[in-house]
């Protein structure tokens, strides 16, 4: 066979047909035939098998050939005899080919490249297949072909051909910025770095608040000294005005409150604060319920769950149907937070998720209550049988006077009716003033309002209760039918009553009477009483560390009272902004600092300078008052 | 979609906030809130410093990926967020 290379390189016309839908779907058939053997080459070998039949004739034919080459030298039949053969005239001819073009590709190699290779060719076809989706894309034929290469070869080659098609990619996609944009914004990642990012910015804006927060030290000053007090020890004063701070700690300086930031945002602003309460796993995240307390403007209620890492944006935003007037969040389900609302419903959301927001609502419960839910609180009972986890219960109170334990059943709640808060006349109680109690409640059976209610810390089946008509009741889980006890002294509806966390049975109570007072729990009469201004007292709170301060929020002002320096006035004072009433007021749990929540909707964070840590025992301080009781005047008219 | 629009706008409000970019996988820039030059050139660079600080981190640990990259100057900072097909730039100036 002959190979013909013509002198005169024609350039191979790329010809091709157009390939019409029609050609693609034609059915061809195609025959395969075997054409016959074409010997190309074919060298008859010099080697013989032993074994072969011929082999005698071969072995005998070398053996007469080595007989004769040894006879050769002395022998009169051979003669030597020379010969000359011409050479022909060497024409010369010239070719040329076409020269091989050598392109260099390198590739780095890098041990992530190598792991996503190895990883990736079950990752592959899932990622080809989404791909493959955009059907309006021109990309989608280079697409595939992308990843087909990707899956033949080992790392090297993907590079440089990848790139080749990025190129005719970028130059068709001027149009596909947009779409490109609404994709990227789309998706779920997308939002989760914007997030972040947020939260970054935010973090160096507020950063000398945050650290003021979590009680790190601060240098005054731009970013250059923070990074400065990163690298070296703090115990070096970087400026003059460190040192001077640092010479002023020994004299004493009065106790006082320092702003920090303010929980804010538009949504929430003209809203005013009903109540507050922090998750109890993560002990920085808090729910704020908003709703207007007087009935005449009826706004839908909100809650925002904030995190001090965004403090210009809640992290979770619940439109609720009604003013939102109490929640907490549960102990064994974290992400559960109970809301209870102006019109007595209430309802449990999951704020795990941005999506599924409620769990369960009470609206079809037959029971439920019909007036404003004021206090909501999980508790947990004592040890339960397993003596793991403990079992929890919901309790609210409401305006309409009951008292009511929910759980859930049924894909709904329902509740269980603990106590009614029946009015009770201002008879005197003497010894058998059992019966004529009774004899009254039967004429008239109207409940009084409950407005607070706090479960003892040690033993989860006594609880008190305020009500309108200013009445504490002690009543127990147990008994249904009767109050424990009963505890005068308020003539206005009580507000808030909370037992103190540090001392054992002794708990406050603050009014619209302008008062507070503490109580103990076997005295019917009030140990101390506190007054200020001429106010009512909105929400009261004993601070987590310190078993002698407490916080009281009345309309006008913050007051934080310490047992320990005055039982006449408070120690620090914060009035509040302007035309703006404070509502509400939280402690929080591992920081000096207190929360305010106000009338407009901002809910600030105050930090708790200078305060004596030294804490004596509370409950000395206590028993002292009591024993100096029948001397000491209490109240400030 | 509306709340990823929100969300851009409050950051760009947030205090010293200069400037948002939003790069695609090549390079090139899809969403900005600088002038055009600006914009060409923080894409580029950054474009660069992203794939290098990327490769590090896998280099050490194939199974690691880059998150968030800050970098820290005298006069702002830049704030990187990389994923597989884009990444968001942000500029802000925390002592404005």
């Amino acid at each position: 066979m002959s190979i013909n290379i013509p002198d005169v390189q024609g350039k191979r016309d790329a010809m091709k047909e157009l390939v019409t839908e029609d050609m693609l779907k034609e059915v061809i058939e195609v025959y395969i035939s075997e054409t016959d053997s074409i010997s190309l080459l074919d060298i008859p070998s010099t080697f013989v098998s032993v074994d072969a039949h011929d082999a005698e004739a071969i072995i005998e034919r070398n053996n007469q050939y080595a007989e004769v080459c040894r006879n050769r030298m002395g022998n009169d039949k051979y003669v030597d005899r020379s010969m000359q053969t011409l050479n022909g005239e060497a024409k010369n001819k010239q070719v040329q080919s076409d020269s091989i073009v050598m392109v260099d590709t390198a590739a780095t190699v890098t041990a992530w490249d190598m792991y996503d290779t190895y990883i990736s060719p079950e990752q592959d076809e899932t990622v080809c297949v989404p791909q493959a989706e955009r059907a309006d894309y021109p990309e989608v034929a280079v697409d595939t072909s992308r990843g087909a290469e990707k899956n033949m070869s080992v790392g090297s080659s993907t590079s440089s051909v990848a790139s080749s098609l990025k190129e005719q990619e970028a130059l068709g996609n001027g149009l596909n910025a947009e779409s490109e944009l609404q994709l990227i914004m789309l998706s779920e990642k997308f939002q989760h770095l914007l997030l972040v990012t947020e939260r970054s910015i935010l973090g160096n804006v507020f950063q000398p608040k945050l650290a003021a927060y979590r009680e790190l030290p601060i240098l005054e000053g731009k970013l250059i000294s923070i990074n400065v007090m990163i690298v070296s020890d703090s115990d070096i004063p970087m400026k003059p005005g460190t040192v001077e701070q640092r010479e002023d700690t020994e004299s004493p300086r009065p106790p006082a409150v320092e702003c920090l930031w303010a929980f804010s945002c538009e949504l929430s602003r003209g809203r005013s604060v009903s109540s507050m309460a922090w998750n109890k796993k993560y002990p920085d995240l808090l729910a704020v319920g908003y709703g207007e307390l007087d009935s005449s403007n009826q706004k839908p209620g909100l809650v925002c769950c904030w995190s001090h890492k965004n403090p210009t944006w809640p992290e979770r935003v619940i439109y609720c149907d009604s003013a939102v007037t109490s929640l907490d969040f549960s102990f064994n389900n974290p992400s559960q937070l109970a809301v209870g609302m102006q019109d007595g419903s209430l309802v449990i959301y999951n704020v795990q998720s941005r999506n599924q927001l409620c769990v369960v609502s009470s609206s079809e419960c037959t029971n439920k209550h019909l007036a404003p839910v004021w206090q909501i609180r999980w508790t947990q009972q004592d040890l339960s049988l397993t003596g793991e986890e403990k079992l929890e219960a919901l309790y609210t109170v409401a305006a309409d006077g009951k008292i009511c334990k929910w759980f859930i059943c049924n894909n709904g709640l329902d509740c269980i009716e603990l106590m009614k808060l029946k009015k009770i006349h201002n008879t005197k109680k003497k010894a058998g003033g059992n019966k004529t109690e009774k004899k009254t409640e039967s004429v008239l059976s109207a409940l009084s309002p409950g407005l607070c209610f706090d479960f003892h810390p040690r033993d989860s089946s006594i609880y008190l209760v305020g009500t309108w008509e200013g009445l504490i009741h002690k009543c127990s889980s147990s008994n249904s039918q009767q109050f424990l006890e009963t505890y005068r002294k308020h003539f206005c509806p009580v507000n808030c009553i909370i037992w103190c966390p540090l001392i054992p049975d002794v708990f406050l109570s603050c009014s619209s009477d302008w008062t507070i007072q503490l109580w103990k729990q076997d005295h019917l009469n009030p140990v101390l009483g506190f007054s200020s201004t001429q106010k009512a007292v909105c929400d009261i709170k004993w601070s987590p560390k310190c078993a002698t301060v407490f916080g009281a929020v009345n309309e006008g002002q913050l007051e934080i009272w310490d047992l320990n320096s005055s039982i006449l006035d408070p120690v620090i004072v914060q009035p509040a902004a302007p035309g703006v009433k404070m509502t509400s007021l939280l402690f929080a749990t591992q920081t000096d600092c207190v929360l305010v929540g106000d009338s407009d909707g901002q809910v600030t964070v105050y930090q708790l300078k200078n305060l004596t840590n030294i804490c004596e025992s509370g409950a000395k301080v206590i028993n002292v008052t009591l024993a100096n009781r029948h001397n000491t005047t209490f109240f400030l008219s | 979609m509306a709340e990823v629009e929100e969300t851009l706008k409050r950051i760009q409000s947030q205090k010293g906030v200069q400037g948002i970019i939003i790069v695609n996988s090549e390079g090139i820039p899809i969403k900005t809130t600088l002038d055009n030059s600006s914009t060409v050139q923080y894409a580029g660079l950054i474009h660069q410093l992203v794939m290098k600080a990327r490769s590090t981190v896998r280099d050490i640990d194939p199974q690691n990926d880059l998150t968030f990259l800050r970098v820290r100057s005298k006069k702002n900072e830049i704030m990187i967020a990389p994923d597989k097909d884009y990444f968001l730039i942000v500029i802000q100036n925390p002592s404005d």
